[in-house]
Order: structure tokens, then C-alpha cells, then sequence
């Protein structure tokens, strides 16, 4: 089910999908589409992310069956195969991923005995049999996983009780990707705990085979991965917890970190320590500019898990006002809706936004438009620059798509990432 | 003249062919025996499709409303004409930045079984209610084609509801090209259908129709229009941020050119066969031999061939200068060139301006015209590798590897990896062009060649992905066919 939508934020399924395997190290993604798709699927996630793209393969470097006229017709099979057979030849890759674009997925190529064939002899080919019209880019996120839960990861692997996986944030479809994951992993790492986040340190296909001897599955993302989480606890056996949305400065990470301990009974006194110097870091900072950013009513306009995060922090921690929130992505569950929302509004001393779900931009421009009340800081994507300009509102880059800023480790979540989103707020006018 | 219509497909003129690996001098020879056959890879990456080029050529048009008939994933490359929508709009002074209306219909499964005319009438309407636009481009795509959606039916019908839109539908579908400029004349086939319809009106004395697509910056715009203004001529801009307007004005022109090769060179014809409006075909007037190559053309079909002579001297008085002190820094050094058509050729005969020399040349298509280059560029230098490949890294960095060039003029992600010092003449939002543009890039290609520090540590860091014994292999050898 897809709607109508006007400047939509990100691509099909297949983008997605891409975005995910961009992140991961040595593995190539092999498309049997159209010959853009290629392009389309990096440009529409990897490509407005803050211009950060695979460092593998993305873009025109991914093998692709580029069906023509010819292939729609007849079919594109052979032409697939000898593709799968140039890639394995001269790509230095561990594992590859057949996507099946429009083309083939309304034609009916059957992929999977295709990949069978090279699996039998001895090649990681994996078919991924989702067509692009399938669904959205948060989809794609949910069928890579679910490829990996079915195809790629081990079973009996050995239990490691330090061993988590994270899940919820999705590559390149959400810019500060990199660097959440890394401070994700700075504070599980001081927690004494080994952190999978599948996209940084070069994690690479071995690490995906070998997470089933997780601990835990951490979900950081109020919707997302549901199904997967499910499927992953049935198979093998690792259990799920969700923190429903991004954390951004002390309160909520405190509250992350105590989810995590309860979760898997860590030492109290050694989480107690780090939530100490952690609160303290980014005191020791805010306590040395008080007064400084100027009081502002915002809206935020992003995908769920960063517009949770930023108003939590705006509102409870920084003391702005909350006025108007919307979700951005497409969200068809109204359970989801109604996590979403209860986290937005449940808040510590301020009055509640109002939040709404909205993915078109016409529909996203005229809420923003006919508010009542004043807005003086809106922290958006893109595509809401054009309002904020409209409007005379300070306007802050925070949600997927970003263009106009070059984006390596930068995030706004966690205890550090607090700091910088606070810095980014400063406005001197 | 031909009395088959084009049908917008970049391969069904004779002679073109997209896939070879070969040498200036062999290609030169079999193309004039007629010996190029079409050919194929067996492997190969990925492409940029006609619907990309569709889309980013009118994208910056004003009152107007662009609907991608298509599952929302073919909309992802949009970005790179939204980008320059944008940047182009602060360049001009434009303080609310304005987004391009874009709607995709968002065709899904249930389209797939049922047909996606609803939703293409639903975004049709929301598009009219929303901005009452001039102008409705509706871009076909491969799901749409496949499945049988009849754009054209639909937007005739549609038109009958909304008199005050023009209904443009686009025949773009991805699959049906793999020259991704097959996009640019699927367009202005459609303008010419839809908006001009082979109406007649009053002329414009000393109007020019200049052509230009997206990748075209607001300094190259003024440069153009600077040169053309000398002249004695006046420009209309398009369709790069123009209106329909401008696009209606398009028969009122004494003579056309483009800025690109391969933009509305198709569209010329037609302008010349329906319109009787003369053209200049030529290059794309990057470096001193090629503006004035693209200068003179212009200007003949005007009748100011004395005029431009005159204007030619006292640029080069001003340039000559430059150009000498830069081939000092410049000369000798073997180059490797990949890029679009307009470009790589372009790029080629810049860097004879600089005395370099050719060593290697990628480029999307052979035919009659890149015959023309070929040649000329075979009695400048002794000895180069041509690529008929869009892109195709794999073969590129293969090629590189071998030739060792002392310098890569194109997109410069993989050059950049091998350590090989990378420039560009793709700048879309910098000078590239004209007189004017030269000094700017002229100083950008020296000073970066100097300079390669960043290329040759970070190749010590990181690695492309390909096996080590790709390098050893005959980067064509997924070519097949393509000879008698």
C-alpha cells in the first residue's frame, strides 16, 4: 500500500535494501532492473544523506542485469546470470544480494533458482525476491533483515552473554547514521558490553551470520522492526527490547542505559559510574552557556525516531516549547501512531504539541503555514527549508533528506550528541 | 530529411553504438568502413536511465508541476535536479528557495494487478487544486510501461477536465534505452507535441533559442549570454529556469544552439524541419578551441561570421595570456578523460589547449559526430584507449591501472582511490564555460593537478572493490559482439 505523495523522503524497497547492504563492509549488492535503478535506489537514500555513500560499491558501480526492451520481453535470466558470474569473477566481495527491480519483478523472472545454482557451488548469492513497487525505503530495511534472519545468519552459535545487536537505525535513510551507532556503541562499550551495530568498525557478513549469539536485541526506534524482532526471537531464541525512539541527551540516554541494565541484569554500581560521568560530561558544558541560545517555540518535522528525540530533549531538557511535531514517514499501523505519539506528548513539565502524521510535503508546508501559534525554531529536512524561509523561521537541518551539509560522524543522540545538537540551535540573529 | 518520425530512442539512429573497447585510430578506421555493429556486456554496472534525464531537464521550469508515474523509488535521482533547482535559485538572488512540485503516484502492487490510472487521475487532480500550474509533465515509467498504462489517453482525457493546464505526458520508460540522453528528446518530442504543436508565430529578429540543460551553472548562463549578447543577438534561455513562456517563444527564434552535444540536438532538427529555425551544431564550448569552434557556429547561422572574428581576437588578447601560463604547468602530462558525451570530447580538446596528452577516453556513444572528434583528436595525439562505456568503473579502473596516467579528468571517486591525480569540467553550480569560464577552470585543473596530495594518501587507505586479478585481465573482455 503506498499513497500518493509530493517530494517523497527516500525511495522503494530496493532502496532501502541498498542502503542497508552500502553500510555493511564487502558486501555487493547485484541488481536485476532497469538500468537506472542503480542510480535511483543510491540517489534516493545514499544520495541525500548528507553526500556519504558506500565506500564499497553504490551508484553506477553496482552490477546490474540493465533490462532493456529485450528482457522485458524474453526474460532476463540469462542476462542475470552472466551478471551474477561477472560479479563473483572480479568483485572482492564476501557475499552478494540479487534485488529484483520493477522490470523484473512484474515480468516474473524466477531469481531464486538462478542464485540457487551459485550457492550450490560454493558462492554467497543470495536472492532477495522484493520488487521495488513492493514498498518504501523503512520496508527495504525490514527485508534485508528478514533475508539475513532467513538465509544468512547461523543457528548454534555460541551464547555470548556480553553480545548485543542494534536495530532501528537505518543506514543512510537516516544522515547521522554513523555517528549514533558510534556513540550507541561508546556507552554499551563502557558498560562493559560488545556492541554489533552491523554498519561501523567495518562489521562485515560474519558479524550479521554470528549475531544470533546475542544477548540481546536492542531496537532503537518507536516502529520499525517488528516483525523481524519476532522472527529473530523465535529462530534463535535472542530476545528483544525496544526504546521507543532516538535518545538525545541526559535524560533519555539515562533512561536507555537503565532499559539495557534491566534487560540483562548489569552491575548496578558500574552503571551507576558511567550515567555519573556521562550526566556530568554534558553538564560540565551546558553549565559553562546558560542564556546563551535564545528561548524558542519549535516544530520538528522528521521520520518518528528523531522527531521523539528532538522534542523530548527541546522540551525536557533544553526547557523550549513545544508546538507542533510531524511524522514525517509513512506509518500504516495506528498501534505505531499511537506509541509514537504518547512519546512525543509525554512530557516532563511542558504542554503537549500537537503531532501529526503527514508525508506529503504540500499537506506537511500548509500545517506549518496555518499554525496559530508562532514557531521560532523548526528543525527539519530539505524539504522543509522552503517553509522555514517562507515563514522567517530559524531553521536547523536535522532529519533525513539533508543536501546541504556534508555529514561523516556527526549525530545529535546520546549524551555527546546533545552538545552538538545544542551548538547547531545557537543562532545569533 | 527523413520522413520516419524519431521516436526519442537514441539507438535506432544507424550507426550509434554503445559498447566497445578500442583505440582512436582503430574506431576511426572500422567506423568509416562501416564495420561498428552493436554490441553488449555480459557484465556490466549500472546506468543512468532516460527517465532521470526527463526529469532533471525540465524540472527547473516555473509554474509548473512534475508527476512521476512511477513507484516512489524512481523519483530517488529527482535529487539531483531538486539540488540544482535550489543552488541555481540562490545564485540568482531568489531568497524562499522554492522546492519543485514533484508527485509520484507511488505505483504499487494493487496498481501492478489493477493498471495505476486512478492514481494517476487523483495526482493530477491534487496537482491542479494544489498550484494551479501552467504546465503538467507526466513521466512514464517502466512499472507504468510495462503494466500498460495509457499516460497518453489518460492526459488527454485529464486535459478535457483542466483547460488551464497543458498536459504533458512524457514517454520515458527506462527500459526502453540505454543512452540515458534519450531522455532529453523523449521531452522536447513532447514539448514540441503538446505545447508548440507546429503553430506558427510572428518571429523575433535577433532571437536565439540557447539550450541548456541542468548541469549548466548561473556564471556559464551569463558567460553564454555575454557571448551571444556581442553578437548583437538576444537569448531565450531554455527550458533550464525558464517558463512556458520562454518555451512558447521557442518558433519565434532566427536560430538555435545548444550548450550541450547531446541536449536538443534531436530537437534542433525538428525546430529546423517543422519551424524553418536554423541551427549551429557543435561542440560544447569548454576551453579556447571549442568556444570558439561553438562561437562560430552560432554566428554563421547569423550571418555575423565578420562580427565574430573581431570578438574571437580581442577574447583570445584577453585569454592567451592565461592559457600559455597554464600550459607551462600543464604540458606533457598524459591524460585520462571519462565523462558524458558532450563533455569527454570537450575535456579532449581543452587538454590540447594545455598541451597535454590524450592517453585514454570514455565516453556513452560512437557515431557520425563522435567520428568528427575521433578524428580530429587522432591527429593531435598518437595513441589512446577508447571505452564506449557509460561509466562501467570496472572497465575504467582497469584502464587506469594500466595506463597510469599522470592525470583523470572526470568523476573522480575511483581515480581518486588509485592515487591518481583528479579534475573536473563538470561543475553545475562554477564556471566551466565561454571565455570567462576558462580562467576559472583553467587555474581549478592546474592547481589540482599540482596539488594531488589528498588522492595519493587516501589510495594508501582505501580500496576499491574489485579482486586483484581484474587488474591483470583485458578490461573488455565482457564486451561481446560489436564486429562483423
Amino acid at each position: 500500500m503506498s499513497h500518493i505523495m509530493e517530494n517523497p523522503k527516500g525511495g522503494c524497497v530496493l532502496a532501502g535494501i541498498n542502503a542497508v547492504l552500502g553500510a555493511i563492509n564487502r558486501v555487493c549488492p547485484i541488481l536485476h532492473s532497469g538500468p537506472g535503478c542503480c542510480m535511483q535506489t543510491t540517489a534516493a537514500d545514499q544520495g541525500q544523506s548528507g553526500h556519504k555513500h558506500s565506500c564499497f560499491v553504490s551508484g553506477v558501480s553496482i552490477p546490474s542485469s540493465n533490462m532493456l526492451e529485450k528482457e522485458v520481453v524474453f526474460g532476463g535470466v540469462n542476462k542475470l546470470r552472466t551478471t551474477i558470474q561477472g560479479s563473483i569473477d572480479i568483485m572482492d566481495a564476501d557475499a552478494f544480494f540479487v534485488l529484483t527491480g520493477c522490470t523484473a519483478g512484474i515480468i516474473g523472472d524466477d531469481i531464486e533458482s538462478v542464485t540457487s545454482k551459485f550457492r550450490e557451488e560454493g558462492h554467497e548469492v543470495y536472492a532477495i525476491d522484493t520488487p521495488g513497487f513492493a514498498g518504501d525505503s523503512n520496508l527495504g530495511y525490514e527485508v534485508i533483515w528478514n533475508t539475513f534472519i532467513d538465509k544468512v545468519i547461523e543457528k548454534d552459535v555460541p551464547k555470548d552473554d556480553k553480545l548485543v545487536n542494534i536495530f532501528g537505525i537505518v543506514p543512510y535513510h537516516d544522515p547521522f547514521w554513523s555517528g549514533t551507532l558510534e556513540e550507541i556503541d561508546r556507552i554499551l562499550s563502557k558498560l562493559g558490553l560488545k556492541v554489533n551495530t552491523f554498519f561501523t568498525k567495518h562489521q562485515g557478513i560474519e558479524d550479521i551470520k554470528k549475531s544470533s549469539g546475542a544477548a540481546l536485541n536492542i531496537i532503537v526506534n518507536p516502529w520499525l522492526f517488528n516483525g523481524p524482532a519476532k522472527k529473530f526471537e523465535e529462530k534463535f531464541g535472542v530476545p528483544s527490547i525496544r526504546i521507543p525512539g532516538l535518545f538525545v541527551g541526559a535524560t533519555d540516554t539515562t533512561k536507555f542505559i537503565r532499559a539495557v541494565q534491566e534487560a540483562l541484569g548489569l552491575d548496578e554500581k558500574l552503571v551507576e559510574d558511567v550515567i555519573e560521568a556521562e550526566e556530568d560530561y554534558v553538564y560540565s558544558y551546558l553549565g559553562q552557556s546558560i542564556g546563551v541560545v535564545s528561548w524558542k517555540r519549535f516544530a520538528v518535522v522528521a521520520d518518528a525516531n528523531s522527531a521523539v528525540g528532538y522534542t523530548r530533549y527541546l522540551a525536557n531538557d533544553y526547557s523550549f516549547t513545544p508546538v507542533l511535531v510531524i511524522v514525517s514517514e509513512p506509518i500504516f499501523r495506528q498501534e505505531d501512531k499511537d506509541r509514537i505519539e504518547k512519546e512525543i506528548r509525554d512530557l516532563e513539565y511542558a504542554k503537549p504539541p500537537k503531532v501529526l502524521f503527514l508525508t506529503d510535503q504540500y499537506e506537511i508546508n500548509q500545517a506549518i503555514r496555518e499554525e496559530e501559534k508562532e514557531i521560532t525554531l523548526l528543525v527539519g529536512s530539505s524539504n522543509e527549508r522552503e517553509i522555514a524561509l517562507e515563514k522567517e523561521i530559524q531553521f536547523i537541518l536535522g532529519a533525513f533528506p539533508i543536501n546541504e551539509r556534508l555529514i561523516f560522524n556527526r549525530t545529535y543522540a546520546g549524551y555527546r550528541g546533545s552538545l552538538t545538537f545544542t551548538e547547531d540551535i545557537y543562532d545569533n540573529n | 530529411m527523413s520522413n520516419v518520425q524519431y521516436s526519442g530512442v537514441r539507438e535506432s539512429i544507424p550507426g550509434r553504438i554503445n559498447d566497445l573497447g578500442t583505440t582512436g585510430k582503430e574506431v576511426a578506421e572500422k567506423y568509416k568502413k562501416g564495420c561498428l555493429k552493436r554490441a553488449d556486456r555480459s557484465f556490466a554496472q549500472g546506468l543512468q536511465c532516460q527517465q532521470i534525464n526527463s526529469m532533471a531537464a525540465l524540472m527547473s521550469l516555473e509554474d509548473s508541476v512534475f508527476i512521476s508515474h512511477s513507484p516512489q523509488g524512481c523519483v530517488g535521482c529527482a535529487i539531483m535536479a531538486v539540488d540544482m533547482y535550489r543552488v541555481g535559485q540562490i545564485h540568482r538572488g531568489i531568497k524562499v528557495v522554492k522546492n519543485p512540485r514533484l508527485i509520484v503516484t507511488n505505483i504499487d502492487q494493487k496498481s501492478v494487478v489493477f493498471g495505476g490510472e486512478q492514481k494517476l487521475r487523483e495526482a493530477v487532480q491534487k496537482a491542479v487544486e494544489r498550484y494551479s500550474p501552467k504546465l503538467a509533465f507526466i513521466y512514464a515509467s517502466c512499472a507504468s510501461g510495462i503494466i500498460g498504462d495509457d499516460i497518453d489517453a489518460i492526459a488527454q482525457d485529464l486535459q478535457a477536465d483542466y483547460p488551464d493546464t497543458i498536459m504533458v505526458p512524457i514517454h520515458c520508460e527506462g527500459f526502453k534505452s540505454k543512452v540515458c540522453a534519450s531522455g532529453f528528446d523523449a521531452a522536447f518530442i513532447s514539448i514540441n507535441k503538446y505545447i508548440l504543436k507546429k503553430e506558427k508565430v510572428e518571429k523575433e529578429k535577433g532571437l536565439i533559442n540557447l539550450f541548456a540543460p541542468t548541469t549548466v551553472s548561473y556564471a556559464d548562463q551569463k558567460e553564454m549570454e555575454r557571448m551571444i549578447n556581442l553578437l548583437g543577438a538576444k537569448v531565450n534561455y531554455i527550458p533550464f529556469y525558464s517558463s512556458l513562456e520562454k518555451i512558447k517563444r521557442i518558433p519565434a527564434a532566427e536560430a538555435s544552439t545548444s550548450i550541450c552535444k547531446v541536449f536538443a540536438d534531436e530537437f534542433m532538427k525538428t525546430l529546423w524541419e517543422d519551424y524553418e529555425i536554423p541551427y549551429s551544431h557543435t561542440v560544447m564550448p569548454i576551453g579556447i578551441r571549442n568556444t570558439d569552434k561553438w562561437f562560430r557556429g552560432i554566428a554563421k547561422v547569423i550571418g555575423k561570421e565578420e562580427e565574430v572574428e573581431k570578438i574571437i581576437a580581442s577574447e583570445h588578447k584577453r585569454i592567451e595570456p592565461l592559457v600559455a601560463e597554464l600550459k607551462e604547468r600543464l604540458k606533457g602530462k598524459r591524460v585520462f578523460i571519462c565523462g558524458g558525451t558532450g563533455r569527454s570530447f570537450a575535456a579532449a580538446a581543452l587538454i590540447d589547449d594545455f598541451g597535454m596528452e590524450l592517453v585514454g577516453l570514455e565516453t556513452p556513444t560512437y557515431d557520425a559526430d563522435a567520428q568528427v572528434d575521433i578524428e580530429y583528436l587522432n591527429n593531435i595525439h598518437k595513441n589512446f584507449v577508447v571505452d564506449i562505456a557509460n561509466m562501467q568503473p570496472f572497465e575504467q579502473v582497469n584502464l587506469l591501472n594500466k595506463l597510469k596516467p599522470d592525470a583523470f579528468i572526470g568523476v573522480p571517486e575511483w581515480a581518486a582511490k588509485l592515487g591518481i591525480p583528479t579534475t573536473h569540467v563538470l561543475d553545475g553550480k562554477r564556471p566551466t564555460m565561454g571565455y570567462d569560464g576558462l580562467l576559472f577552470l583553467g587555474n581549478k585543473i592546474a592547481d589540482q593537478l599540482e596539488n594531488p596530495g589528498f588522492n595519493r594518501k587516501l589510495a594508501k587507505h582505501v580500496k576499491l572493490p574489485y579482486k586483484d586479478s581484474w587488474y591483470k585481465e583485458n578490461a573488455f573482455k565482457y564486451i561481446l559482439g560489436g564486429e562483423d
